[in-house]
Formats: C-alpha cells, structure tokens, sequence
C-alpha cells in the first residue's frame, strides 16, 4: 500500500494496477440496513395510505423517482452544462428521450379527459411565456450549476449526506418561499405581460404531439453531433 | 513521471471536474492525476471526460462515498 508515494518512479501505470494513496477501511455490510430502512419505507407508506390513499401514492411514487434518479446519476443539471464543459451529450440526450416519452404521457391523458369532454387536468401549467420565462431560466442555470444540483438534484444529494447541499437546500427552501411570497407582484407585473400557448390549440392534438417529438428528435441530433464534434477536436 | 493529487472532497459537481481539466493541462504524458471526490455527481462525468479524452481512467471507492479518480495522461 505504500508503493504509490510521489517517490515512485516505476515505469508504466496501466499495466500496474495502481493502489489508493490512502488505507482502505474494511467495508460495512450495508444490506442489513437496506432492508431495515425498506422496512421503514413499507410502514410509513402503510401508515399514510390508511390517512390517504392519495398520500402512500406520493410517498411510493417520490421514493421510485429518488431513487432512479440516485442510482442513474440523472441529473438536469448535468445535461445542460455537461455539453459545454466536457462535450459528453450522454444525460442531455437522456433528459430529451424523457421529454419524449412525457409528450406521449401527458398527451394521452390530457385527451382522454378531453374526448370525454371532462376538464382537461394541469391546465394551470399552462402559463405566458414572455421576457420573464428566459431571464428566469438563465438565473435558475446559474444557481442549479453553483449549488451543484437543480431542485431533484439537490434533494438526492441531500439524501446521500453530501454536507453542501444541506446549505443549498435551505437557501433552495427560503428562495421558494420568498418566491412564493412575492409571486403576485411578479406575475401581475412580469408574467401576465407574455401569451400563453396550448400546443393542442394551434396545431390540432396530433400536430402538438407531432411537432412536439419532432422537436425534440432534432436536438437529439444536434446533441449527437455536438458530442462527436466535441471528442474529435 | 510525476503524480498529482487533487483533493476535492466536499466540492459539488462541476469543481472537480474543472480542476481536472486544469491540472491537465499542466501535465506531462505519463504523468498521473489523482481526484478525490465524495460527490457522486463527479462520479460520472470526471471518467466520462477522462475518457472521452483518450486517457486510462480507473475510479476506486476508497470509502462509503469516497472515491479516488485515476487518470493517466495519455496524449
């Protein structure tokens, strides 16, 4: 374990196989703990379900996402900045094909409310877009890439005991609150300014739907080619 | 041959990754880079760059959560 000191002179490394600088502590067994903290998980979720149905829901569905997200290294934060930073498209491309398939999701349920002539559900995500939406979006693109992580992403990091983003998570929860606070003023002033648009309005359902992939196909490309650009230079 | 060890623990996504690609640059063929990251962010695009690059990358997990990037300059 000692071999490896900035004396060490001997030839090549990768035929070598290299040894940490550091000692290497024994490994804990985690399984046990997984599955206690499993066993945790399944009695709140029992618990909550009994209060709400609604509720052991949300708590399944939010571990799942947490989870995958944890596990995939999935990061929006990382798809965005990734491209710039080291030319790899590889999370950029993952966020686009999501994109997809949400598309395909959310278009379905919304017309099958639709066609049965029920309210269509999450109308009030449809908001104005104007000046504000792109200021907003840069702002966010800086905080998300000094915090290390967009809102999924601190969270999960949060949950891997990463002492950081415990800092960015308060400051996350006092700039949404603050957000919160003052966000009549800024809609009245700012966001109401812009149109919104319904994609099924304009183009029919299957034209959104459409133009929608269609869309997204095209920066997979570009994402494609950039990275092949990138790691040729 | 020379070894560098850059200790970025407690260092969120992109400084670990950006320290690499500077120190990097002020490296010989042959020389070795050694990252120390807990974030596991860093996990995937410091070898994913690494690699991309043309250099031999080995990633060992010195502790729960603590990992140590090997990266040999290789062009």
């Amino acid at each position: 374990m000692s071999d490896t000191t900035n004396t060490n002179s001997s030839g090549s490394i990768s035929t070598t196989r290299r040894r940490s600088s550091r000692p290497r502590k024994p490994k804990k067994n985690m399984i046990p703990i997984g599955l206690a903290v499993a066993l945790v998980f399944v009695i709140i979720g029992i618990l909550l379900a009994q209060r709400s149905a609604m509720l052991g829901f949300f708590w399944m569905t939010g571990i799942a996402f947490g989870f995958v997200l944890q596990r995939a290294r999935f990061c929006f934060t990382a798809s965005m900045r990734d491209p710039y930073l080291t030319g790899g498209t590889s999370l950029t491309r993952a966020v686009l094909i999501a994109f997809a398939l949400t598309t395909i999701g959310f278009a379905a349920i919304k017309y099958g409310y639709f066609a049965k002539g029920l309210p269509i559900p999450g109308m009030s995500y449809v908001v104005p877009i104007s000046l504000a939406t792109i200021v907003g979006a840069f702002m966010f693109g800086i905080g998300m890439v000094i915090a290390g992580g967009c809102a999924s992403g601190t969270l999960m990091r949060v949950g891997e005991g990463f002492m950081m983003q415990v800092l960015a998570l308060v400051f996350f929860v006092v700039g949404s609150l603050w957000g919160a606070h003052d966000f009549e003023f800024w809609k009245y002033f700012f966001i109401s300014k812009g149109k919104a648009v319904f994609l099924p309005d304009v183009f029919g359902w299957t034209g959104a739907v459409f133009v929608q992939l269609l869309l997204i196909a095209v920066l997979y490309v570009v994402a494609l080619k950039w990275e092949q650009k990138k790691s040729n230079e | 041959m020379k070894e560098v060890v850059i200790d970025s623990l407690g260092e969120a996504c992109p400084i670990p990754l950006v320290k690499a690609q500077n120190a990097m640059k002020e490296m010989e063929i042959g020389d070795v880079l050694i990252v120390q990251i807990d974030h596991s962010c860093a996990m995937k695009n410091l070898p994913e760059w690494a690699r991309k690059e043309g250099h031999n990358v080995e990633i060992e997990e010195v502790d729960d959560a603590e990992w140590e990037v090997i990266i040999e300059k290789a062009k």
